[in-house]
This record gives C-alpha cells, structure tokens and sequence, in this order.
C-alpha cells in the first residue's frame, strides 16, 4: 500500500513537474526579488555547513543573496525572540527548534506557508509536501496550519562500538533497555581500566531535559503532559520507574557524566573508552570520520518496558512576518530550494539528516549512511511529535525539568521526592504563566498527514 | 593619600569661590557624567519598571503587577542560593588571593633571580588578559575526568583521577581554583607595584633595626600595600560579582545548579525562560546588593572622600 | 651557618617563584600547544609532549569563521571604547581629584557603582534602545556600552594618579599664567602617563574580552567581536578543540601582547595612591 502511494505520488509530481515546467522555475520565480539580501539563522551542525556550502548555486540561480547567522544552539531562540520582540529585523528565514513552533506561531511572529504555497509564482509544484515525513509536518503544524518546512531532522539511534561488544561476547546490539542493563553493561564496564558500557549526555538545559530526561520517560509509559486532565504527569508511577532505572546506569557511566554534554560524550565513544551511547542520528558523519573506522555500529534506540519511543528533534525553517514582502517571498524561495527534493540527496551526501521519503528511503543512499535505516524506522512507527511538549512557556518549562532532572541524577534528591517537586513547581509555573491555553497538540495534527 | 587631601589645599580654595569657581569642577566632570547618565541610568529605571510587570517575552503585552516579582525572588529558593554561592565565592577566593598575592610579591621583592622577576613582572598580567569564556574553555578541557590533562597529571604521581566538574562540591571548588588562578596575579601586580615605592632609605633603616622580617613587613611594607589590597578588594569584588562569562563556559553553572552564580541564574531567567519582570526584580535587588557592598568598602577604606 | 641559611632560603623562594610562573604559564601553553595539535593527539593518554605541529587548526578557523574580520571589529571597539574613555575620563578624575566641591563624594560614589553595575541588569533595555535606533550590529552600540565600566575604571585610577602630582607644580604654572586647562593638558596629564597606560590597558582588557554585551548587540557574523568566534564554536554538536584553541590564541594574543608591552608602566600606574 505505502510502496503504490509512494509511486502514485512519484508519478503525479513527475506529471506535475513535465506539465509545469514551462510554468514555473526558481530562477523566474525569483527575478523580482534579484539583487534582494536575505538573512538566514543557522547552527553550527552538519547540516547547515553543508547547507551553507550549497548555498552559493542558489544565489547564483536567484541572483538573491543569502548570509547565515550561525548561532549557538542555546543561544538562538534567545536571539530569535530578542529579533522579534524588538522588531529589529535581523532574520528573514527562522530557524524553529521542534519544540519552538507554538513560541514564534502564536504571536504571528512567523507566516503560514499557505501565504506562499497559494501563490502560483513562487509555490514550486514539486514542492511535494507529502515527500516529508508525516510526524515532521505535525511536528511544525500549529492550529491546523503548517509553518515550516523541517530541516536537519534527528533521531535518537544507538551506536556502538562493535569491537567492543564482540570482546564481550556480544554479536549485536542490545534491542531493550532491559537488556542494555542488565546484560551488557556489566560486561562492558571495567572502571579500573576506566571504559565504560554506555555514556548518557546528561548536561544542564536542553540536553538534561531532551536526552537524558525525557529519553527514560516515554519508553516505561511516562510523559510529560495529561492534556485531556490538564495536569503534568512526570511524577506518575511509570516516570518514577523510568528515571530509577536512569540511575541504575549511574554506576556503569564515567563519574563526571552529570555534566558532560554531547561533545564529551561522543568524544570518549570516539576515544573507544564507551562502548554505546545513544545519540542523534546527525552524529553519524562525525562519529564515520572518526578513529572508529568499521567499529561503529548502529541501530534503533533499545525498547522500553512500554515500547519504543526513540529521541525526537530537530529544526525547520520558518519565514519571519515582521520582514518586508520582498524578503519575505526571497526567503520562502530559499527554504523551498534548501528542503526541496531536488537537494535532499546533496545534502545527504555532504552530512545533512533530512526529513524527506525518497531521499532517505533510497536503497542506494541507505548503503551509504546505515544512520537512516534505524532513522526512518524511528520515524515511522517509534516515536512520538509530543516527544517533548510544545508550550509557549517551554523554555521555562524544560529548565525546571533540567534544574530537578540533574539534581536527580546527582543523587541530590531522590527519584521520586525529585519528580514531586518538579511536578510541583511545573505545575505552578503552568499556571502563573497561563501556559495551559497555549499548547500545541502537535499528535492531534498527525490525522492532517498521514 | 589618606592624609594628603587635608594637607593639600587645592590651588582654586583659596579664596571665597566665585560662581565662576563652583562650576569650573565641573567642566571637568560633566562629559562623563552626562555619558554615563545616558548609558547607565535610563536601562536601570527601565528595569526598574519592568520589574514591577509581569512579562514573559512573546507571551503577551506587560501588565503592572505590583511587588509580585519581588516576592518571588524572595521566595525562589534558586535565586537565595546564587547569591549565597556569590557571596561564599568572594567570600573565600578574595582572602586566599590577597594572601598569595602578598606572598608572591614580597618574594618577588626580595629574590636576587633578577631574570626571574622580571620575566614573573611581564607574566602576572597573563591571567586576567586571557578571555574569561576561553579560561572556562580551558578548564573544561583540563579538568574533564576522563580527558583531561590535570587528572593526568595527577595520576603521575600517583593520584587518583578526582572528578573537578561532575560532582557539585567539587565543581565549586573547581571553579574557585579557576578564579583564585586568574586574579592572585593580579593582586601580586598590584603590590608589587606598590611595594616598589617603598622608599630604600626607610626600608634600610628598618633592615639595619632588626633581622626579623615581622616588624619590618609590619611597620614598613604593609603600610605602603594597604592602598593596593583595597583596590584589591575593590576590583574583584566587582569582577566576581560581574563573572559570567568563566563559569558559564565551564558548564553553565552546573552540574545542576551548583556552580551558578545570581548573575547566571538572572540571565537564565531573562534569556532562557525569558521571564523578564523576574529577572528586572532580581536585577535591582543585586544592584541594591552591590551598592551596599561598595558603600561598605568606601567607608572602610577611602576615608579620605569626606 | 647563618649563610647557609639564607641560601637556602633565597634557593626555595627562587624555587617557588619557578612554580608559580610554571602555574601561570601551563594553561596558556597548553592552549597553544593544543592549537598545534592533532585533536587525537590532543586527548592522548598518556599525553604528549612531544608531536609534530601543525597550523592545520589556523587554517580551518580562519577559512571557516570571519575570525579576521571579527579580530579588527575587536580592534575598532576596543581602540575607539579605551579613547572615549580617556578623554571623558582623565579630565573627570582631574576635576574629582583637584578640586573640593559639593557632591565630589557623591559623584565618586556613584562612579564606581557604575562599575559594579551587573550587565545583565541592563542588557534588554540595551538592546530594545539600539534597536529603536537601528543600531543592532552598529560597532558604536559596542563603543558606548562599555563606557559603563570604562569610565569608572579610568576616574578610579587616575584619581589617585592626579593626586600625587605635586600641587607646588601647578601653582607654579598658575603664576605663570597657564589656565586650569592649559595646567590639566600641559602639567598634569604628562605626568600621569603610567597611570593613563595602566587604565588603557586594564579597560581595553576588559572591553576585548566582553562577550555579553558583543553576543547581543552584534549578533551578525561580519559585526562580531572576536571573542565571541570563540563561544559559537561551542554550540556545535561536537568541539572541534584543536580549532577552538587556535581561535582562543588569535583571539588571546593582542591582549597578552598588549599587557607585555605596558607591563613597565603598570608598577608605577597601578600604585593605587601609594605615592606620596
């Protein structure tokens, strides 16, 4: 069935693209705006310094040019929001984190892409919206409207070091959590050698709430919001259960890994002083390019007791309402060229992840990144939009979650004190701020694709 | 020049001053004041308002809401511990560098390594030079458990590895070496260079009285260094109470909270939760804090202002 | 038996001294080591002394960052911040320091609150001020920010500077008829160069290494400052240290250097009133 769908959907943007060649091509959709400078938000990821690589065929195409603003992660909403808030108009094409859409939607800070896909000037007719992945689409999709178009589309995956199981006596990757620690770890851990079965990035902010918090919260049943009894639910039995067993790795994990973010993570796995860790599907070309050589093995996130909810993240672009029309349309012209079709396999090739079927789903791309396979299963049927929830006030809200996830972790407090007060403070801050009348259901909006 | 300015009688106070007279100071003093009214006041009255809002940051307009912010940064129990680790971190690291610094610089007085002084002179500068987020990176990268070259060091000798930054005590004391590394420097420049205007006639006559060096560093060194421990004081008072950059790229104040200082914990409030009337009341309570501190140190030490 | 004591003695203080350089210098030298190494020789256990250097991480941060172009906008604020400091600075300490007027405490006073003023107090109204006036990304937002603390530093030392030049010298040149004006710029500036050296090099430190205040009011990648090259390597997924340490040299060299060349002034200029 998916397979016909696919090839229906493949013929029709074929037919489309053969009717409407003549109708409609990026370098006369963009002869008005010729000349036009535009600013885009960036990371300091793989997939942008591809992107930025590439950049230069579509200002040659356009005649438009483009600067990225690359940001620190933790520092671009902050930036974004100053941007906005101010008017000061720095930004025409904005970068929204998964967990953002709602923050720059609600106060119309960013345009609905029907504002552009409406006009037959600069909508490409194989901009193919059902190329994308359907949890991507109601990842970015607030009050029945799409805003963004997903860009640098993350997994959580598994990735070991195959060598290092094998020494173990292990021929492949644990499938549950379970097994992970009961079977694995003791054998992989030798402290007085100091290596270690598994490392979990547990730093302060996003890393704490996203990868190490949420991570063991979905998969024993727990999550963060009842939206139906309006209540936060991360103290319920099955949370408690899922963090207990977060510290019952503590103890096959590096000492100092309360504080190590992503970078020191991966670097002792590159160090082969870890045997797994489980991390971004975004990491691949890094971890390929590394000393592992054919050591680095890959797979989908372990299952929980409840089933499998791998980590969820990643970014699309949006179009800032505040800009003039002109840099509104160039900078739509250029989010439609960057996650366009056309570019996935580019962009794929030079390091980027991307939420596109036909790219990602391409046997003869799979051979060359085994990251997709596991990522697009994750995609597809274990894991959930909602991973994280998508609040106006998240930003507030994943700090408190951070702030009690690592006094948790540091043995500070104990789980289950721990997940009361978070609890606690979560649900007073829910209600000093309003929050409650302004979520986005981004699940709901599942039906609207699939 | 605690004495100085009654002894002293500045040329213009002669006579009975003239309007004339009155304003000339100011001709001097104005410029700046003016600049710095124009800078610095009009953000501190404006966070003073917002701190009397409730305003999250892209959730709707301010609306008044009286003391509210306040009481919650009385209440949060967050915002009272980084003030605490503020205060703690003055508190122990200003002692421990003054008394260093006075060590260093006595030693530097006396050695006859001329090389070595000199090349010591150039070098204490070093420390406060480098770029406080590129210190933190620094001790990120040297004081990592696994990685770094400090445990590595250690295991040499036979040490076992200590983990600076994953646990919270530790990564205090982490953080406070850092700090104690970067300003005992400083503090040795600055009395050094006032133990340089120790007079040599003085200082032989006292050589010359006694062997020990008690009295001599009592009667004649500590008395040429006073003025320089007070700006000691002064300065990095300010600058810990100020520090955000170091800390902050160690690893943003963690693990958990336990190396945030209250100017990390208002930024994180202010840019991370974006909770700006919160963070405005937090801010004029830490203004309310430093002045108090300043007012303290000015009566204790610069008499002379009166 | 005396001498062999003091020899002694004089042995282990030079010995100390050695270590406290030794402690000053490690970091500085594992920085720049670091930038010369290979990232695996970097996290070599046990680590390396001795490798083969390479400017290979040179070559990456300067082709993939605008850290050249963000190394002169350092130099521009930095230069132009120092300046205006000095010039509305030095005559402001001369009026505090030679005259007795109503309010001289006060103004004192208030001058060095300035300087312990909290930047993140007054970083929002900064930046929404700036903004209203289109100056975002604009190096003069930067050059008259810092005047916040380089005006309180300035006054702060030169105060005292002022002070100690002999009062009988400017009277001297009253009778010879030189005005108040003529008296601060012919006599009295002159004779505090250390002191003007001293609070040049300590704000100009200051102003380079400010991060804050650069990472908000200049977010663009052509308006940066250099020291924030430095932060937006760490918002990668993955630190590229080699790269990182060779930024932080380029970006920790003309301070150092800076420092080096005014150190024989800072014995004079930063007695803090010891003179009498």
């Amino acid at each position: 069935m998916k397979s016909f769908t696919l090839a229906v959907a493949t013929a029709a943007a074929l037919y489309a693209g053969v009717n409407q060649a003549h109708a409609w091509s990026l370098s006369e959709a963009a002869a008005p705006y010729k000349g036009t400078s535009i600013t885009v938000v960036g990371l300091d990821r793989p997939s942008y310094k591809i992107a930025q690589k590439l950049t230069p065929e579509f200002e040659k195409e356009t005649g438009i040019k483009v600067t990225w603003n690359i940001f620190p992660y933790e520092d671009t909403l902050k930036e974004e929001t100053l941007n906005f808030i101010s008017n000061s108009q720095q930004f025409d094409a904005i970068l929204s984190d998964v967990v953002w859409p709602v923050n720059f939607a609600d106060p119309d800070w960013v345009l609905p892409l029907s504002h552009f896909t409406g006009d037959a000037k600069l909508a490409d007719p194989n901009l193919d919206l059902k190329d994308f992945f359907p949890v991507w689409l109601a990842s970015f999709t607030v009050n029945n409207k799409l805003y963004g178009l997903p860009f640098d589309s993350y997994a959580g995956l598994l990735y070991y070091n195959k060598s290092m199981l094998k020494a173990a006596g292990f021929d492949g990757p644990p499938t549950t959590w379970d097994e992970l620690a009961h079977t694995y770890l003791p054998k992989l851990t030798d402290k007085s050698k100091r290596v270690y079965g598994y490392a979990l990035q547990s730093a302060r902010g996003e890393t704490q709430t996203a990868d190490a918090f949420a991570r063991f919260l979905w998969p024993w049943g727990g999550k963060f919001i009842d939206y139906s009894n309006k209540t936060v639910a991360v103290n319920s039995p099955d949370a408690v259960d899922g963090i207990t067993f977060r510290e019952g790795l503590l103890k096959y994990m590096p000492d100092g890994i309360v504080s190590d973010d992503h970078s020191q993570v991966v670097e002792m796995f590159a160090q082969k002083q870890v045997a797994m860790i489980t991390e971004w599907s975004a990491f691949y070309p890094t971890l390929s390019s590394s000393n592992l050589g054919s050591d680095l093995g890959i797979a989908p996130e372990p299952k929980g007791p409840k089933g499998a909810y791998s980590a969820f993240g990643g970014f699309a672009y949006m179009v800032s309402s505040q800009v003039n029309k002109k840099h509104q349309n160039a900078a739509y012209l250029f989010i439609q060229w960057l996650t366009s079709r056309e570019m996935a396999k580019p962009l794929i090739e030079g390091g980027a992840v991307v939420a596109r079927q036909s790219a990602d789903e391409d046997p003869s791309v799979q051979a060359k990144f085994p990251n997709l396979a596991p990522m697009v299963k994750t995609w597809e049927t274990s894991t959930v939009p909602d991973w994280r929830p998508q609040l106006e006030c998240y930003p507030r809200f994943s700090d408190i979650v951070s702030d009690w996830g690592s006094r948790i972790e540091l043995g500070q407090v104990g789980v289950k004190p721990g997940l009361d007060s978070m609890e606690k403070d979560l649900t007073a801050y829910m209600k000093s701020s309003n929050c409650w009348g302004k979520i986005n259901n981004p699940e709901a909006a599942m039906l609207l694709y699939k | 020049m605690t004495d100085t300015a009654q002894d002293r009688a500045p040329p213009m106070a002669a006579a009975p001053p003239s309007w004339k007279e009155k304003l000339e100071p100011w001709f001097f003093i104005l410029p700046s004041v003016v600049l710095l009214l124009a800078i610095g006041l009009y953000p501190v009255i404006y966070t003073f308002i917002a701190s009397l809002q409730a305003w999250v940051m892209g959730m709707g307009p301010p609306s008044f809401s009286g003391l509210d912010n306040y009481i919650h940064a009385f209440g949060s129990s967050d915002f009272g511990h980084s003030v605490g680790r503020t205060l703690i971190l003055i508190l122990v690291t200003l002692p421990i560098e003054l008394i260093l610094g006075m060590m260093i610089a006595l030693a530097l007085d006396s050695t006859n390594f001329a090389i070595l002084r000199r090349l010591l002179q150039i070098c204490l500068v070093i420390p406060i030079a480098i770029t406080p987020s590129v210190v933190g990176l620094l001790t990120q990268l040297m004081f990592n458990e696994q990685l770094g070259i400090i445990n590595q060091l250690l295991h040499l000798v036979g040490i076992p590895a200590i983990d600076w930054l994953g646990r919270p005590t530790a990564a205090f004391i982490t953080v406070m070496i850092v700090q104690i590394w970067e300003w005992t420097p400083f503090v040795a420049l600055v009395l050094s260079a006032a133990l340089s205007t120790v007079p040599k006639d003085i200082d032989e006559a006292a050589m010359l009285e006694t062997e020990r060096w008690w009295p001599r560093f009592r009667d004649v060194q500590l008395p040429f260094m006073w003025p320089g421990i007070t700006a000691a004081l002064v300065f990095q008072t300010a600058f810990t109470i100020k520090e955000f950059d170091m800390i902050y790229s160690i690893e943003k104040g963690g693990p958990g909270t336990s190396t945030e200082t209250s100017v990390m914990q208002i930024e994180r409030m202010a840019f991370r939760g974006f909770d700006v009337g919160l963070a405005s009341a937090e801010s004029i309570l830490m203004l309310v804090l430093s002045i108090v501190l300043a007012r303290i140190y000015i009566r204790v030490f610069y008499r002379e202002m009166d | 038996m005396a001498d062999f004591r003091a020899t002694l003695l004089r042995a282990l203080q030079g010995i100390a001294l050695v270590v406290v350089l030794v402690v000053i210098l490690f970091p500085l030298y594992w920085m720049v080591a670091g930038s010369l190494k290979t990232e695996p020789d970097l996290f070599a256990i046990p680590p390396k002394w001795f490798f083969t250097p390479t400017i290979a991480a040179y070559v990456d941060a300067i082709e993939n960052t605008d850290v050249l172009t963000n190394l002169l906008n350092s130099v521009i604020v930095t230069g132009s911040a120092v300046a205006l400091g000095l010039i509305v600075g030095a005559p402001a300490a001369y009026g505090i320091a030679r005259y007795r007027f109503r309010g001289r405490r006060d103004v004192w006073f208030w001058y060095v609150t300035n300087w312990m003023l909290v930047p993140v107090v007054v970083l929002i109204p900064f930046y929404l001020t700036a903004s209203k006036l289109g100056l975002i990304n604009n190096p003069i937002v930067l050059i008259l920010v810092y005047q916040v603390f380089i005006v309180p530093l300035v006054v702060w030392l030169l105060v005292d500077q002022f002070s100690s030049v002999p009062v009988a010298l400017e009277e001297a040149a009253q009778l010879d008829g030189l005005s108040r004006i003529q008296i601060f710029l012919r006599i009295a500036l002159p004779l505090v160069k250390p002191g003007i050296a001293v609070s040049a090099i300590l704000s100009g430190i200051f102003a380079w290494n400010d991060m804050l205040y650069a990472f908000i009011l200049t977010p663009s990648p052509e308006a940066r400052t250099a020291p924030t090259i430095v932060l937006s390597y760490l918002g990668g997924y993955v630190i590229p240290w080699p790269q990182v340490m060779a930024a932080s040299t380029l970006v920790c060299a003309p301070v150092i250097i800076g420092g080096i060349i005014v150190h024989k002034y800072i014995a004079r200029g930063l007695t803090m009133g010891a003179v009498k």
